[in-house]
């Protein structure tokens, strides 16, 4: 793991000429990479207290792992193209689009499952290559582009569906994996698990990985290292547009259907979510563990202010400022760390 | 211009006993100069020789030491106490090589952005900003319309509306001095004559020009007058129909000058590691050479010669136009760096934030950029072995970091550099092609990497560099190539190998058979 050697390496000894780390500086670090985290087990401590009966119970965890994993996965989704530099806004209709497609497949044209599968998650590719394309090999911005996708995708879903949702002929082997419990965690967290271990081992054990940080971090740089920049672009939203296939077939299992209008409820809160994570475990760099720390940070917060009676509008409102305190703060801790 | 006329040729600005001390240097020490109503003054020196502190002060940039005096528009003022509002109010103006324009607004807009637009209440009337720019574009003979965005137009014609700019208020032209700094420098060939003809018929108009440039051709060209600069002092003044490039050169350098015979066409090398032949691409018009095993060969030039992009072109980051590169007795057409890469060919960009780092990124991460695929072994990054490689790494270059895992960032200039330059030397490239090494750099890390380059080059490694410090050169290269407008203009080897003559040849303008 990375992190380990993290912590080794900041308190081992310095190289002659250079000061060793302060305590201080160390304490900082500390502060930035794992603030999220202590701010975690805080609000997990803190609603089992207050709500002894309802929070701290099994159901509830498993509530809230159930449902997030799709956002997880989708969050996952957004980092890539964000790692290399460009923002991806067709996540949350791509997602509306395959689930659809996958459960249109099954009950209307009663696809069998190993064939409806793929296809959701092959249009989730094809739509990532669309916008790889626009952005890598034509240069287009990547903000406009991809709100032009995702506003035709949109169109398409309501054009096909009516604005209904797909309710019924979903096969029972696949909504059982939706709400399923194995070994007393919900079908849908092992889904999550694989895809998070499987970019994690992406990004931080590949060459692919430490390439996309390159372009991310200097695109002119990259390309003089020998890195074609615009194909690993391109690769990076193909990677995307794949796993929000996958979390759309997920959505169908856990949902039963297809609803034409969830991506509007995805979006926004994986966007902040990834961005939310990129403050933590490794600050200043869009991270697996960071993005479902956050991810789960902010479910867990969200449920226990439900639970403790406050209204839905709080969750968008706790969610945004989570989002603001936590760039401030990793923005001005930084800052002070190179003060230092 | 009847008014212009009758003031021809008395003095529209004077400077006088300007010094200027910087902690360790004197940049500049006594100088006085005047400027006549509509000559074109140019105004010569070497790197260093104080012309940009001269122009800053000017300008009210920097201020000059006590006891300095700048006569215009009648009055004088303390050079100590000398600022861009006066500057502005004596009508000083400043263009500089790649003018602040904003390439996607209106040529009418980039008019009148600073100036202030013409309005009525809030609203801007268009009708009249347009018609103003109109008679600006006239009056300054720009090849453009008002509403076109400035991105399209020709360069000469976006340095004209950079002037235009800042001319537009000046009431005539008999006031003010237009200081026009290397504008011509990133311009191709025939944009420098249009520019050149232009400016010409604003002296004759009656404008003050001073210009600053290192083109001894277009010097002798269009100025009535010409001054130089060295090592801070004012080493003389001339009309310039009394001079040519022998004279300018001897006048910038304080000694006679022979035209020195060229050592050209080296003797072909039996297996030279690469050859050459009419290489082409953007500024590079046909550039011949061979290099052979363990060479440390240098390209002197000034801005604009093409000498960086000779390195681009063989890196296969910049498209060639014509040419043959033989590497290894192969043919070698690299499309994209990668192509250079597999060949072993490493290059150093001169602008290390904008080309080479990965700031954000770890030194142990900028260590391993080119070849981190190496550590990917049974599936996984291996990266204990990338971190053992990081260290070796940093204790060999002396790079000073406190973790490899520190972001690049937080590295002085001088250690960030030998990341980058390390990065590639620890692969042992063939060919290393570098452009501005020691840029930006301290003199002790400077040292060092000089120090890695000549190891590197007794290992048997050739190395093609670029700098502007042709002290640099003449330290460091066994030969040294002197490229002018595109081409290879003359050779030059110990023991005729030192920095002026890098100068005297770097500024010749006509390529000598």
């Amino acid at each position: 793991m990375t992190e380990s050697t993290l912590t080794t390496d900041n308190s081992g000894p310095a190289q002659p000429g250079r000061p060793a780390l302060h305590a201080k500086s160390v304490l900082f670090i500390a502060l930035q990479r794992y603030g999220l985290l202590v701010l975690f087990v805080l609000s997990v401590i803190g609603f089992s207290l207050y709500l002894p009966e309802s929070f701290p119970t099994v159901l509830n965890f498993r509530n809230i792992a159930g449902n997030q994993a799709v956002l997880a996965i989708v969050t996952l989704a957004a980092i890539f193209p964000l790692i290399c530099g460009h923002f991806d806004l067709s996540i949350g209709s791509v997602l509306g689009l395959t689930s659809i497609a996958t459960a249109s497949l099954l009950s209307k044209y009663e696809w069998p499952l190993w064939a409806a599968v793929p296809a959701g998650v092959g249009i989730g590719s094809a739509i990532g290559a669309l916008n790889g394309f626009l952005i890598a090999r034509l240069g287009l911005n990547a903000l406009i582009t991809t709100l032009g996708t995702a506003t035709v995708i949109t169109g398409v879903i309501t054009w096909y569906t009516n604005g209904l949702s797909i309710i019924t002929g979903i096969p029972v082997s696949l909504t059982d994996i939706g709400s399923g419990v194995w070994l007393g965690l919900p079908c849908t967290l092992y889904f999550l698990a694989v895809i998070a271990v499987f970019c994690w081992y992406l990004l931080e054990h590949t060459p692919f990985g430490r390439y996309l940080h390159a372009v991310g971090a200097n695109p002119n740089a990259a390309r003089l290292v020998g890195l074609n920049v615009d194909k690993l672009v391109m690769q990076s939203f193909v990677v995307s547009g794949t796993l929000v296939g996958l979390g759309g077939v997920l959505q169908v299992a856990r949902q039963g259907g297809g609803n034409p209008q969830i991506g509007l409820y995805f979006m926004m809160p994986a966007l902040s979510s990834a961005f939310l994570g990129a403050t933590s475990i490794q600050p200043g760099r869009f991270n697996v563990p960071g993005t479902i720390l956050a991810v789960f940070f902010l479910a867990t917060s969200v449920s226990g202010l439900a639970l403790a009676g406050v209204d839905n509008w709080v969750e968008s409102i706790f969610n945004g400022t989570a989002l603001v305190v936590a760039v401030a703060l990793s923005t001005i801790l930084s800052r002070r760390q190179a003060g230092t | 211009m009847p008014e212009a006329e009758t003031h021809a040729g008395a003095e529209v600005l004077r400077v006088e006993h300007i010094s200027k001390t910087f902690p360790g240097t004197r940049a500049l020490d006594g100088v006085g100069l005047g400027f006549r109503r509509g000559e074109i003054h140019a105004l010569l020196g070497n790197n260093g020789s104080g012309k940009s502190t001269l122009i800053k002060i000017l300008a009210g940039v920097y201020a000059a030491d006590p006891g300095g005096v700048i006569h215009a528009g009648g009055k004088s003022f303390d050079a100590s106490r000398f600022s861009p509002d006066i500057a502005r109010s004596l009508g000083l103006h400043f263009v500089h090589q790649t003018p602040a324009l904003f390439p996607m607004l209106s040529v009418a807009e980039n008019m009148a952005i600073g100036r202030g637009f013409e309005t009525h209440g809030a609203r801007i009337r268009w009708p009249e900003q347009r018609a103003r720019a109109q008679r600006l574009i006239e009056r300054f003979h720009i090849r453009a319309m008002p509403d076109l965005p400035v991105a399209w137009l020709e360069p000469a014609d976006r340095t004209l509306v950079a002037i235009a700019r800042a001319l537009q208020d000046q009431e005539g032209e008999a006031h003010g001095v237009l200081i026009l700094d290397e504008p011509t420098a990133a311009l191709p060939g025939p944009e420098v004559e249009r520019l050149l003809a232009t400016l010409r018929r604003y002296a004759e108009a009656g404008q003050t020009i001073l210009y600053v440039s290192h083109r001894l051709d277009e010097v002798l060209r269009i100025s009535d007058r010409v001054s130089a600069l060295r090592d801070g002092k004012h080493v003389g003044t001339a009309p310039t129909k009394d001079m040519d490039e022998t004279k300018l050169v001897s006048m910038m350098l304080g000694r006679e000058v022979e035209r020195i015979r060229m050592e050209k066409g080296s003797a072909p090398l039996t297996d030279p590691l690469v050859s050459v032949r009419e290489l082409a691409g953007g500024q590079v018009t046909s550039v011949s050479f061979e290099l052979a095993r363990g060479e440390v060969v240098g390209i002197a030039g000034l801005v604009g010669s093409g000498n960086s992009q000779v390195l681009r072109l063989l890196f296969g980051a910049d498209p060639r136009s014509g040419g043959e590169i033989r590497f290894q007795g192969q043919p070698f057409t690299p499309e994209q760096p990668s192509d250079a890469i597999a060949r072993r060919v490493a290059y150093l960009p001169a602008d290390r934030a904008l080309d080479a780092t990965f700031a954000p990124m770890s030194v142990r991460e900028n260590l391993s950029a080119v070849n981190v695929g190496r550590y990917f072994e049974g599936l996984r990054l291996r990266h204990g072995r990338e971190r053992s490689d990081a260290l070796a790494a940093i204790r060999r270059f002396a790079i000073r970091a406190a973790s490899d895992l520190q972001p690049l960032s937080t590295l002085s200039g001088g250690n960030q550099q030998k990341v980058v330059l390390a990065r590639w030397l620890q692969d042992e490239p063939k060919l290393f092609l570098l452009d501005e090494p020691s840029q930006g750099v301290a003199a002790h890390a400077r040292t060092e990497i000089h120090g890695f380059l000549r190891e590197a080059a007794k290992a048997g490694m050739t190395l093609l560099v670029v700098s502007s410090d042709f002290e640099e050169l003449a330290q460091l290269c066994d030969r040294v190539l002197i490229m002018v407008h595109g081409r290879i203009a003359a050779e030059l080897r110990p023991p005729h190998l030192d920095s002026h003559r890098l100068t005297e040849l770097a500024h010749f303008a006509e390529v000598t058979p």
